[in-house]
């Protein structure tokens, strides 16, 4: 037997269809290319449990698979979502909730209290704000298969911006098999009663994650507004596409091989508008906020002078500009909650209305006993803002005759520095910086890194005893009013002790092809419900 | 013969080896915390403990040697701290569109590079040939991803011949697979095109040197056969083992071409887990890639008893 040219042709083509048999034999039958939407967001998900993790993007998948008792609407108000009508006792210690007609799992089992209330437990044991909540909890249980008790031992005015927020971990309400697992544990089953289900069979995990119209969801009948409202699901499939690259992400949009690019760089959003088959939309009013963490456990940030020092050598502007290019992206904030938000103030903020003031910085760092040693600030080079703003700061600390030792390094090697408490000349660290989201930085209670609690706090770890008073006050308020007062005490005080630094805040507009209309703006969160392709 | 194929592959074993004891060791001594990274940035310390007891990273590093050792033995890599799921399986997943670029680029560029080396060669000192040597310097001098980006740009954005990104399964028809493969795999083969043209041209000009080449053309041997079966064969071993010595170059393209043109294939997957350290990923993918290194030059070997009588002996 002679290999022959021709029998080599044939034995390779019989190869490749031996090869393609078994995706032939498995394949499933796919929605249209005018039924499905294909999104690149900001990252991979790096597991299935949004309660497990604060990562945001566990939000977007948990908004799709799951579903909350309440939720924020597009001005920010609260507003029911599973739940139809609850109750508050007169002495605002027992909160009753019914949930509404309807709701089942995509499993089509019906949600119940039952399935409720241990995703409640599960949810206090992972948020930071849940574990404040906590200790103020003296029983949550189910009356009967549509009603739960939340029974709290002292009046805590918060629980339902709790229950709404998209602050991560938001509380999604997950089935009493996964909502039972240990919370140190992640959930091993996808199974929820949202508007999507997640199709694992099509999903390749860092590479595709496939959603399909959950058809057992009964959706609210409102207009869908941010996460509340009629979740209607339009199309019949979102698949979340993980493209880590963002020219080819671009190009992919352009080429209409994508629908939607969360966060197409800002160098390249002219480019993007200019293209008139894509539209570039802000979907997150409040945007995000710059932060700069600073070392409270050793010189020169353990003194307040030294902290009161960088106020003054900071400018803003000129850490978001390499990154963000147009004021169109950016804005300046001497706020210490979210420019924009409720809480938004100008208590004071001389240090910022002054601009900065090297001899002054001199000055405090003077008084403030710095004797010129290596000041360790962390720089992550592989994003892109942060390592503008270290570059740039550390010139201008440096002219205030700061002795700044930049460490280049990747976020990974970042978020384990950060957590060193040693001497930042033995592995620790002076400074470092990150973001957090808009919504998380409106008030002084979500986010971990407002609490200043010392060792056991957020990295930094703050100690600052009026602050934690102010806080506490803050929470306990009843009127809209009564925290705005509260705000403007914690940011004066807040500007005096510096326990951290915003440098500005930022949108992060999306771009998404024209023929996909429909989107909702949601803070935190990117949701795929409501969407129409022409 | 089947001695030489025995010590061969026994020799790989201590090869495995000391692979397997340097990744570890490079990862477990480098910066960056799993846990942390898995934890998002609101986490407090607390958290993060608590993720890194779970996940065993609080171990001291030589039990999670030992424990990491005895699965590989059992044929296990381990499970991804991030989704849990089989290194194996998600190698499995993902090893498709790696070998699908592999050997699309490798037959693409040895298609090209040696008739480019051997035409080079044959028309020595023309026109054509500096052509060939310029491309050469060329296409081993501009890395991968530029001319990646050039690519789309030219051929998916402004001529729409070609997607931008992604990768269809064979089992999804065999044009639309050779569609998504057609740019990377001549992105990648670029650098590889040059190094074997380079080493064709230059090892077919030793051959036509020989004096047996004279006497073929003196019997009137018309060209094409003389290059070909008389020149070509004979100048085979050197090629082959640059081919084979090119995987090295191959694997590291393949993980920045992957990333460019959205391949989601085990490239991919090992820089996704390089940026969040997962440990078992990175160990799982560099110990396949260098057991198949080690293979891929190992059949080299052997096919020189193919090309040259002699090393049968």
């Amino acid at each position: 037997m002679n290999a022959t040219r021709r029998s080599m042709l044939r034995g390779s083509l019989a190869g490749l269809g031996l090869a393609a048999a078994p995706g032939i034999l498995h394949a499933q039958p796919r929605p249209s290319e005018r039924r499905t939407v294909r999104a690149v967001l900001q990252d991979d998900l790096p597991n299935y449990d949004p309660i497990w993790t604060t990562a945001n993007i566990v939000a977007y998948h948990g908004a799709m698979v799951y579903d909350t008792l309440f939720g924020l609407d597009a001005k920010f108000q609260i507003r029911p979502q599973m739940v139809t009508a609850w109750d508050v006792s007169a002495d605002k210690l027992t909160y009753t909730f019914e949930l509404r007609d309807g709701l089942r799992f995509s499993d089509n089992t019906p949600v119940t209290s039952a399935d409720v209330v241990p995703s409640i437990r599960r949810w206090m044991v992972r948020s930071g704000p849940g574990q404040i909540l906590a200790p103020r909890v003296r029983d949550i249980s189910p009356k009967d298969d549509k009603t739960f008790v939340v029974a709290l031992s002292e009046r805590f005015p918060l629980l339902l911006d709790l229950f709404a927020t998209t602050t991560t971990p938001v509380l999604f309400i997950m089935r009493k098999r996964e909502a039972e697992t240990d919370p140190m544990q992640k959930i091993d089953q996808v199974v929820g009663s949202g508007p999507f289900t997640l199709n694992q069979d099509e999903t390749r995990v860092g590479s595709r994650y496939v959603y399909d119209r959950n058809p057992t969801y009964v959706p609210r009948d409102e207009p869908a507004s941010g996460m509340t409202g009629g979740k209607l699901v339009k199309l019949d499939r979102t698949i979340f596409v993980n493209m880590p690259d963002a020219q080819t992400a671009v190009a992919a949009l352009e080429a209409g091989e994508i629908d939607f690019y969360e966060i197409p760089p800002a160098d390249l959003l002219d480019q993007l508008q200019d293209n008139p088959d894509i539209i570039v939309e802000n979907l997150s009013e409040l945007g995000w906020v710059g932060y700069i963490a600073l070392n409270w456990l050793y010189p020169p940030f353990d003194n307040i002078k030294c902290r009161q020092a960088l106020l003054h050598v900071m400018n803003q502007a000129d850490m978001l500009r390499p990154t963000f290019v147009s004021p169109k992206w950016y804005r300046t904030c001497p706020s210490y909650f979210t420019c924009g938000s409720a809480m938004d103030n100008d208590a004071n903020t001389d240090w910022f209305r002054s601009g900065p003031d090297i001899p002054l910085a001199k000055q405090l760092l003077k008084e403030g006993g710095y004797d010129g040693r290596p000041i360790v600030m962390l720089q992550a080079t592989n994003i892109l803002y942060m390592s503008n703003a270290a570059t740039v700061l550390a010139q201008e600390m440096r002219n205030a005759g700061m002795n700044v030792d930049l460490q280049p390094m990747d976020w990974a090697n970042v978020v384990q520095r950060r957590a060193s408490q040693n001497p930042p000349d033995k592995g620790g660290w002076n400074l470092f910086f990150t973001s957090c989201g808009g919504l998380g930085n409106s008030d002084p209670f979500m986010l971990a890194q407002m609490a200043s609690i010392g060792r056991k706090g957020w990295f930094g770890w703050p100690d600052d005893a009026r602050n934690e008073d102010l806080r506490a006050k803050w929470m306990m308020a009843e009127t809209l009013a009564e925290r705005k007062t509260l705000a403007v005490e914690i940011q004066e005080n807040a500007w005096n002790v510096v326990p951290h630094i915003s440098f500005g805040q930022w949108i992060q507009p999306g771009a998404h092809r024209r023929n996909v209309t429909g989107w909702l703006h949601v803070p935190g969160v990117v949701v795929f419900w409501n969407l129409e392709k022409a | 013969m089947t001695g030489t194929i025995a010590r061969r592959l026994a020799s790989i074993v201590p090869v495995m080896c000391i692979v397997a004891i340097c990744v570890f060791l490079l990862l477990h001594f480098a910066p960056g915390d799993p846990a942390a990274i898995m934890a998002g940035d609101n986490a407090t310390p607390a958290n993060i403990a608590a993720i890194r007891a779970k996940l065993g990273l609080d171990q001291p590093v030589w039990l999670q040697f030992l424990v990491w050792v005895h699965n590989l033995l059992r044929g296990d890599l381990g499970t991804s701290l991030f989704w849990g799921e089989g290194v194996m399986t998600l190698i499995g997943q993902r090893a498709e569109p790696t070998i699908s670029l592999a050997l699309t680029t490798i037959t693409f560029a040895v298609v090209v590079a040696v008739t480019l080396g051997v035409v080079a060669a044959a028309k020595v000192g023309s026109l054509l040939d500096r052509a060939v040597m310029g491309f050469a310097v060329m296409g081993f001098s501009v890395p991968v991803f530029v001319v990646g980006y050039l690519l789309i740009f030219v051929f998916a954005i402004i001529l729409k011949w070609l997607p931008v990104q992604g990768y269809t399964p064979i089992a999804e028809g065999v044009l639309p697979w050779l569609r998504n493969l057609i740019l990377p795999s001549f992105a990648l083969g670029m650098a590889y095109v040059a190094l074997i043209a380079r080493i064709t041209r230059a090892t077919m000009l030793d051959v036509l040197a020989e004096d047996y080449m004279r006497t073929a053309k003196a019997k009137g041997v018309a060209t094409r056969p003389m290059l070909l079966k008389h020149a070509l064969k004979n100048a085979a071993v050197p090629i082959v083992t640059v081919i084979g010595n090119g995987v090295a170059l191959l694997i590291g393209g393949v993980v920045i071409t992957e990333t460019v043109f959205n391949i989601p294939g085990v490239g991919r997957l090992v820089v996704d887990a390089i940026a969040r350290r997962d440990y078992p990923i990175i160990q799982g993918v560099i110990m396949v890639f260098s057991g198949v290194y080690v293979l891929v030059n190992l059949l080299v070997d052997l096919s020189y008893t193919l090309f040259d009588p002699r090393v049968r002996g």
